[in-house]
């Protein structure tokens, strides 16, 4: 059974989002499949963010369809999303600064007793168990997260997408703010996950870390996707054309490479 | 060239909202008139004050049309400006007389001006306008405060006094009630140590009269009162609305109810007054300032000066009229202008003479007597 | 570019010094600003104690400062779930006086001569204060409604409520104080008839020493059962003993607060107590129903805010609105509600005020709004979002009212009270600025 033939996990279709008069994305067209990792690249404004914002239902689309498991589904809000188990690990982290890191991993989602009220025990019990897998180091499990680190804000960012059993996973800019060390972990992370079969989106500025864990790259040019490339057919330098040029590599004249090795 | 232009479009707007304020005068001069042939204006500040539109027009409207005379009137509704339009649109509609409740005695000079420079007499009512050519009428703010410690006063002589004011910023508060009070002998009394002042020289001031406030205030000269071992045998209070909260106060402490003054005839004070709780409410009956005020615009009307104008006898309550009597009088303003005056007595209630404040209207005999048991409250309760 | 120092984590490598006093009170885990606030609240009494010669710090005198405090206090909790949310309400005194308003009318007049609910009609008070809770909850949910619906400012939103509804007070009432309300609702306002007595205090008292160690107990058992770590058991002996003298002192102190004589011989005759023993009698009130109605309200709001979900959303929306939001919270609804909570805690605080006055005036609540900012504020509550607690707010109502009452004890004038008032307002928040920025 080749790749073509399955459903795909995720399928959005002829996504359209504007703000005000400016088209930040258009008719764009993407997928993903269980298990794959797609790198989605391109320059500031590009769009990649805004287009992930409609699958994690932080920005609805204007227009388009989104399918998963060739299911048409509408995803309004983040509430819907994660009922797809749409997770997200935003760029900004996206944790509330004045609340603990069990507080921040359940937000939203929290463990109750039979009565409704918290349940802090059991969230924090089920934090120290995950934390142990993702950073063995943590350990400030009753301070409001403005007092970690940024690798350790990130882990649980991390924590929070990966312990409500993630199926499609989106990663913007994941390593932007780490060490080498912790940049490590995350890559190791990815592989672990996708292995596990989830599908991953992973938005990076970071053309190497997109070649070694993507299995397809997909660029983006003002708003819309210049082309979706297998990372084993393309070399860096040709989607770095892309993402700077705007075309696909057959599209791309030897001038226009000269120029941009110039 | 442009100041022209200027001024020929003030004209233009002010003919403007005279028109539109004329809807708001409550009746046009009437056709023909009667004996006097007499349009008196009143310009009131705001009548959403309910004691302008219960007790003050209706005996005002009465008087000048039982003398054949017109009424007319409109509403500032608490605007300044207003008023300047209402004092034009008035003197246009005919208005012999101009009856004045000024917004603010200093904005309404204009409109005074347009009425000397019309010839035509002005009453400044209840409230003072800086200005020699005006009739004040208006009560006696320092004698309510002389009524008020003299009712007091024949019922504890001597003792522990607590004295509760108004708003620090209010200078009936800080000025003219302690003047009046003075002037009935507490200052006397303290000089001599016939009374003794438990909260100071000054007492406590009320911020905005509040009532909450003055029951804080006073639950806390009660606690110290009671730490010092100190009985308190009277409470002097300026006005209704902290006379409550003093009551409050008294309730909340178990405390008995000692002699205690307010001023307004408030119907929860009434009230309290039958009950026992208040001694006396010292009560500023409008009734009478609106008869007295129509019965000078008639005078006016027919020419008399203010000075040495007259009113007929048998017009108002004897209790409540100028101590001077029913001629007018020179009045010394804070100014230090001259001008005629009719200054009226409050009338000092307490639970003997309740039925005075049922006859003015000021409270039926229901909202009085609530609560109160007939077989030993007041006789306006029986 | 390498980051690696901050993947150690900072805690560990500096464990408190077990010798100096703030280490010892840091294993306490005891909130440092709360204890804070009580030493200066404690510093506050004893000053005006000594500054009276001694005659301020008494149980009366106490009782009245709290039962004085509780309407303030009682908004300030709610208040500190909308500063958290990065809103404010203005409205908030404006309401209170048409709650109290609505109160006075519907005894008065509404009930007996529309209702036909006479005089002996039963429970009277608790229908018109479920009325009185019900107008306010509604009040406040459409001023929500309009703050996180339609997205109008709460300040503009709770301005603009602050001047209409305080002129609504004006037509209810046709301008005129309104009062006589039913005797059993006017013990909402305390005073000696207005206590829960002598014996229920002692046992509210003990209930709340076991309340105490209680929740002492089962939260170790439940940290033991986690394998979390647990505090030094020095310390959980310490809380428990210190939690318990301290609830069972002050209900000894409110019991030490007698009945006045005047009253208690009236009541023994009109009860035919028989003669009064030696020295008079000594009848306990114990404490107000307002305190009991603030110590049920800082409870209930406490457990709200720290032990629910709409608690815990509050605070993320106030830290990070966005976050709130992309986490799947239903921010709009959250907001709302916290509107309908202030409105309902100032249908409680009109009921106190107005069962004090027995009866409202047009101007019932009026300026608390800025009274019960001010106890949020100087409670710890912070501008700009995501922090604050109700027992800090409570701590900062009775501050702020220990001034106020302090020095109408000594007889300062409201000029002189309000100086101090501000002054202490910016210091206290002043004060805290500067240690969240060492601290940070």
């Amino acid at each position: 059974m080749t790749v073509a033939e399955r459903t795909p996990l995720v399928e959005m279709r002829d996504i359209n989002v504007a703000f005000g008069g400016v088209h930040a994305v258009r008719d764009v067209t993407i997928d993903l499949f269980a298990g794959e990792v797609i790198g989605l690249v391109g320059g500031n404004g590009a769009g990649k963010s805004t287009l992930m914002r409609v699958l994690s239902g932080a920005h609805p689309a204007d227009s388009g369809e989104i399918h998963v498991n060739g299911e048409p589904v509408m995803i309004r809000n983040p509430r819907d999303a994660k009922a797809l188990n749409i997770e997200t690990i935003y760029q900004t982290l996206a944790l509330a600064d004045n609340i603990d890191a069990p507080g921040n991993l359940f937000l939203g989602r929290e463990l109750t007793t039979r009565l409704g009220s918290l349940n802090d025990s059991s969230m924090e019990s089920e934090t120290r168990k995950i934390m142990g897998r993702l950073n063995p180091n943590f350990t400030r499990f009753a301070l409001p997260v403005k007092s970690l680190s940024g690798g350790q804000r990130q882990a649980v960012a991390i924590a929070r997408a990966v312990y409500f059993n993630a199926r499609i996973l989106i990663m913007d800019e994941p390593t932007a703010a780490l060490g080498p060390a912790e940049t490590a972990q995350v890559r190791n992370l990815i592989r672990q996950l996708k292995d596990e079969g989830i599908g991953i989106f992973l938005i990076s500025h970071d053309i190497h870390d997109v070649f070694d864990l993507s299995d397809r790259i997909s660029v983006m040019y003002h708003g819309r996707i210049v082309g979706t490339v297998k990372k084993d057919d393309v070399t860096i330098d040709e989607v770095l054309g892309m993402i700077i040029l705007g075309k696909p590599p057959t599209e791309v004249t030897r001038q226009e490479l000269a120029q941009l090795h110039g | 060239m442009v100041n022209r232009r200027f001024a020929a479009l003030v004209g233009v707007i002010a003919v403007v909202l005279a028109a539109c304020s004329t809807g708001g005068a409550s009746s046009a001069p009437s056709e023909g008139g009667g004996a006097v042939d007499c349009t008196v204006g009143v310009s009131w500040n705001n009548f959403q004050q309910p004691r302008w539109a219960a007790h003050d027009e209706p005996n005002l409207k009465e008087t000048v049309e039982a003398g054949g005379g017109t009424y007319i009137s409109a509403d500032a509704n608490l605007s300044a400006e207003q008023q300047l339009t209402d004092v034009d649109t008035l003197i246009s509609q005919g208005a012999n007389v101009l009856i004045l409740l000024a917004q603010d005695n200093k904005a309404i000079l204009p409109a005074l001006q347009k009425a000397k420079d019309a010839g035509v007499p002005v009453i400044a009512y209840d409230r003072l306008i800086e200005d020699p050519s005006i009739l004040y009428i208006t009560f006696d703010n320092v004698l309510v405060g002389k009524a008020q410690a003299a009712a007091v006063f024949e019922k504890v002589p001597t003792g522990n006094y607590v004295l509760i004011k108004g708003d620090p910023g209010d200078p009936n508060a800080s000025t003219f009630l302690p003047q009046g009070w003075d002037e009935a002998g507490l200052k006397a009394k303290v000089d001599s140590g016939e009374i003794v002042l438990l909260n100071g020289p000054d007492g406590t001031f009320t911020d905005a009269w509040k009532t909450e406030k003055a029951q804080q205030n006073m639950e806390a000269i009660i606690d110290k009162a009671v730490a010092d071992g100190t009985p308190i045998d009277a409470i002097l209070a300026e006005n209704d609305s902290t006379a409550l909260g003093v009551v409050g106060a008294l309730t909340a402490k178990s405390y008995g109810f000692p002699p205690l003054s307010g001023q307004d005839g408030d119907p929860a004070n009434l009230n309290n007054v039958a009950l026992g709780k208040q001694y006396v409410d010292v009560f500023k009956n409008a009734n009478e300032l609106g008869k007295i005020a129509g019965a000078a615009a008639l005078e006016l009307c027919k020419g008399t000066a203010m000075a040495g104008l007259t009113l007929p006898g048998g017009l108002i309550d004897p209790s409540v009229a100028p101590t001077a009597g029913l001629s007018a009088q020179a009045f010394t303003t804070p100014d230090g202008t001259s001008v005629q005056s009719f200054i009226l007595q409050p009338t000092p209630l307490t639970a003997e003479n309740l039925q005075v404040a049922i006859d003015a209207g000021q409270i039926t005999k229901e909202d009085l007597c609530k609560g109160v048991d007939p077989a030993t409250g007041p006789a306006a309760c029986k | 570019m390498t980051n690696v120092a901050d993947a150690t984590p900072v805690g560990q490598a500096q464990p408190p010094a077990r010798t100096s006093l703030r280490g010892l009170l840091a294993q306490t885990e005891v909130d440092l600003r709360l204890f804070g606030m009580l030493v200066a609240l404690a510093a506050i009494l004893l000053t005006f104690n000594i500054l009276s010669g001694g005659k301020f710090f008494q149980p009366t005198n106490m009782i009245t400062l709290a039962v004085q405090a509780s309407g303030i206090a009682i908004i300030a909790t709610g208040m500190v779930l909308v500063i958290v949310s990065r809103n404010i309400d203005l409205s908030v005194g404006s309401l209170v006086g048409v709650i109290a308003m609505t109160y006075a009318l519907l005894m008065t007049d509404v009930m007996p001569n529309v209702l036909g609910m006479g005089a002996d009609f039963p429970f009277r008070w608790v229908i018109a204060l479920g009325l009185g809770i019900v107008l306010g909850a509604l009040v406040g949910g459409l001023q929500g409604f309009i703050i996180a619906y339609i997205g109008v400012p709460s300040f503009i939103v709770t301005l603009g409520g602050l001047l209409s509804i305080r002129g609504a007070v004006w037509y209810l009432s046709n301008g005129a104080a309104v009062s006589g309300l039913d005797p059993s609702f006017q013990l909402i306002g305390g005073g000696a008839q207005g206590s829960v007595g002598g014996t229920v205090t002692w046992v509210l008292g003990i209930i709340g020493c076991a309340a105490i160690i209680w929740l002492l107990i089962g939260n170790r058992r439940q940290r033991r059962r986690f394998g979390f770590p647990l505090r030094p058991m020095w310390a959980e002996v310490l809380i428990g003993v210190v939690g318990c003298l301290t609830v069972i002192g002050v209900a000894a102190f409110a019991n030490a607060n007698l009945w006045p004589q005047g009253l208690a011989a009236r009541v023994a005759t009109e009860q035919n107590w028989g003669p009064a023993p030696e020295g008079g009698w000594q009848i306990p009130t114990g404490f107000p129903f307002p305190i009991i109605l603030l110590i049920g309200v800082t409870l209930v709001m406490t457990w709200m805010a720290t032990r629910r979900r709409f608690g815990r959303y509050v605070f993320a929306y106030g830290g990070n609105p966005d976050a709130a939001e992309l986490a799947g919270i239903n921010t709009r609804w959250t907001i709302l509600k916290t509107y309908v909570v202030m409105g309902i805690l100032c249908a409680l605080a009109a009921a106190i005020a107005s069962a004090r006055l027995n009866g409202s005036t047009l101007d019932v609540g009026q300026s608390y709004e800025l009274y019960v900012i001010a106890a949020a504020v100087v409670g710890g509550t912070s501008f700009a979002g995501g922090i604050g607690t109700i027992p800090g707010a409570v701590l900062g109502a009775f501050v702020m009212q220990s001034l106020a009452y302090g020095l109408s004890f000594m007889g300062v004038n409201s000029p002189g009270q309000n100086v101090v008032a501000g002054i202490v307002l910016i210091l206290a928040v002043g004060l805290d600025t500067f240690n969240r920025r060492r601290g940070s």
